[in-house]
């Protein structure tokens, strides 16, 4: 056991020391963390503006004569200022995975030591497990270092302290950004392995990006019906949930194709599971966890279907030498 | 029990239409230090590329060392070292740091004891704790002479290991490929278009001409039968007629 390991280890070991030496990924990782921030305290200014208006609103009715206690306190949940935290995962983690899994593969082959590697005495599977182990624990130290910053940073903004349950909430999304930012690691690495010529592999892999994580969910958004009016056509409208869903069933096969668009986006599938599990679609806020993860388990299985069919495609096929250096 | 550590039956390459290496059987045998000679393009990086497991031959056979590079390719590679051309290692890595990790994955134990003996051997002992990334060609070159024979291969495959060195760097590494050769009785396989190169450093020398073998002979009968260098020059053009006559 410990012979079929070894070399797994040497090559992640290998590859985590040169990734931490990689100023370009070191520097993605800080913008993600001040983009994040800058996404929070905006959100903060909007809460702290919307709390202004309460107390205000609160002080004219009592000035009214209207009883203190009779006032309902506004519901509050921290986990809503993360909106703008998880788009920026949704994009820029995205591209921190794919540039991990550009440089997996490049950065050997532009050296020419993945020849070195490959005719050593260890098996193909060792040497892309050894680089897939490195490539996850890469983005989980990142992801866990960020998903730390904005927990803080959503304790100090609004005072209140996280609960049990919240960082439970936390947790389950950050293995999901896991599972999403992996995935693309696995389609940086794919392409980097595989394209002839090294620059033709991160422009596919970023043709897939745009694609997947700006096109396709842009689509699906534009052409939702509940989106044509700022904060939603039904709510606008006061119209009930089960009037809602008896109105979408006259636009049945548009609403296919149009959900067929977004679900063929895995960041769609990372945005839906985010945003019900923290709360961050109002529909979900306050909800116990368990009948979230439920309703949204097959988001789950989408992404782990999408990174573990990128799995297979890596690991099926034998490596080509032709495409073991730069050119 | 065989002597040969190299052996090929009716190689062959095929990409598409073209074909690469055409039928190549032949046999290297234990401490021999084999110059493997043809212009660009001829087939040599690609037999290379066989012979250490890199790549799948279309039809035939090979054994290194006894074992097949195609149904045994992991027992093959415990004898194989490889240098190839123009290699780089980790730049942000000391040398001591790249050999330490080739030393894993090839096996060794007690790899830093190993990793001096080798240093030693190829006297460069004092590059250990400098970065590869601050050394000239020559010097990367010996280290990538160096993570080859950690293991202390077998058979040790060298593809154009003097292209682009200077004068002093080329003699060094071809005493230190004769040295490696008498001392450990490693088997040497080295791809060259370089005629000075086979007749200072080879016992043997085989000319592929187009993915063909067209002649195959020690270099102690070449030399007795054909006399000097220039001779050595000339048998090679002549076996090699279609490209000198300009033809790619």
């Amino acid at each position: 056991m410990r012979e079929l390991i070894q070399p797994v280890l040497t090559i992640a070991g290998k590859d985590i020391r040169d990734a931490l030496k990689d100023r370009f990924i070191l520097l993605m990782t800080a913008f993600l963390l001040v983009a994040s921030l800058v996404a929070l305290t905006v959100a903060a200014i909007a809460l702290k503006a919307d709390v202004a208006t309460y107390i205000e609103a609160k002080a004219g009715l009592i000035a009214l004569g209207k009883d203190a206690a009779s006032i309902p306190d506004p519901a509050f949940y921290p986990l809503k200022l993360l909106r703008g935290f998880v788009e920026h995962v949704e994009i820029i983690g995205a591209i921190i995975g794919i540039l991990i899994g550009y440089r997996a593969a490049a950065s050997e082959r532009g050296r020419q030591t993945l020849a070195l590697i490959v005719t050593r005495p260890i098996a193909q599977w060792q040497f892309l497990a050894g680089k897939v182990l490195a490539g996850t624990a890469i983005i989980s130290a990142g992801l866990i270092i960020a998903f730390i910053v904005a927990g803080i940073a959503v304790t100090v903004i609004s005072g209140v302290a996280l609960s049990v349950d919240d960082i439970g909430r936390l947790a389950i999304v950050m293995s999901a950004a896991g599972l999403y930012a992996v995935a693309f690691f696995l389609l940086g690495f794919v392409c980097a392995l595989w394209a002839r010529k090294l620059p033709n592999a991160l422009l596919l892999a970023f043709t897939v990006w745009l694609s997947f994580v700006l096109i396709a969910p842009q689509i699906g958004d534009t052409l939702d019906p509940d989106n044509q009016v700022a904060g939603g056509v039904f709510k606008q409208l006061q119209i009930a949930k089960p009037q809602q869903i008896e109105i979408l069933q006259s636009f049945s096969t548009y609403e296919t194709i149009r959900n067929g668009i977004e679900v063929a986006s895995p960041t769609k599938h990372f945005e839906r599971l985010s945003f019900a599990v923290l709360g961050i679609k109002d529909t979900y806020a306050g909800q116990p966890l368990m009948p979230i993860l439920a309703e949204k388990s097959s988001d789950l299985v989408w992404l782990l279907a999408i990174a573990l069919a990128l799995s297979l495609l890596l690991f099926v096929r034998r490596l080509d030498p032709n495409r073991l250096s730069k050119e | 029990m065989s002597t040969f550590v190299v052996q090929t039956s009716h190689l062959t390459k095929r990409y598409g239409d073209h074909i690469a290496v055409k039928d190549l059987s032949l046999n290297v045998e234990k401490g021999e230090v084999f110059g493997f000679l043809g212009h660009n393009g001829a087939g040599k990086t690609t037999t290379i590329h066989m012979l250490t497991t890199l790549l799948k031959p279309t039809s035939g056979t090979a054994l290194v060392c006894g074992k097949s590079i195609t149904t045994d390719s992991l027992e093959a590679r415990r004898h194989i070292g490889y240098v190839p051309e123009n290699v780089r290692l980790y730049d942000t890595m000391s040398a001591r740091s790249n050999l330490r990790f080739f030393a894993k994955l090839s096996g060794v134990e007690d790899a830093d004891r190993r990793i001096d003996e080798t240093l030693e051997f190829l006297d460069c002992r004092d590059l250990a704790p400098r970065l590869v990334g601050s050394f000239s060609k020559g010097l990367r070159q010996r280290i990538g002479l160096a993570q080859a024979i950690l293991h202390r291969p077998d058979v040790l495959f060298l593809d154009e290991p003097t292209s682009g060195l200077d004068p002093m760097g080329i003699k060094t590494l071809r005493d230190l490929i004769v040295r490696l050769n008498r001392e450990f009785r490693t088997t040497i396989f080295m791809n060259t278009h370089l005629i000075s190169e086979i007749s200072r450093t080879c016992t043997s020398i085989g000319v592929l001409n187009q993915g063909e073998l067209v002649f195959r002979d020690t270099i102690e009968k070449v030399t007795a039968r054909y006399g000097s260098e220039s001779s050595l020059e000339e048998l090679y053009l002549s076996v090699t007629p279609v490209q000198t006559q300009g033809a790619a």
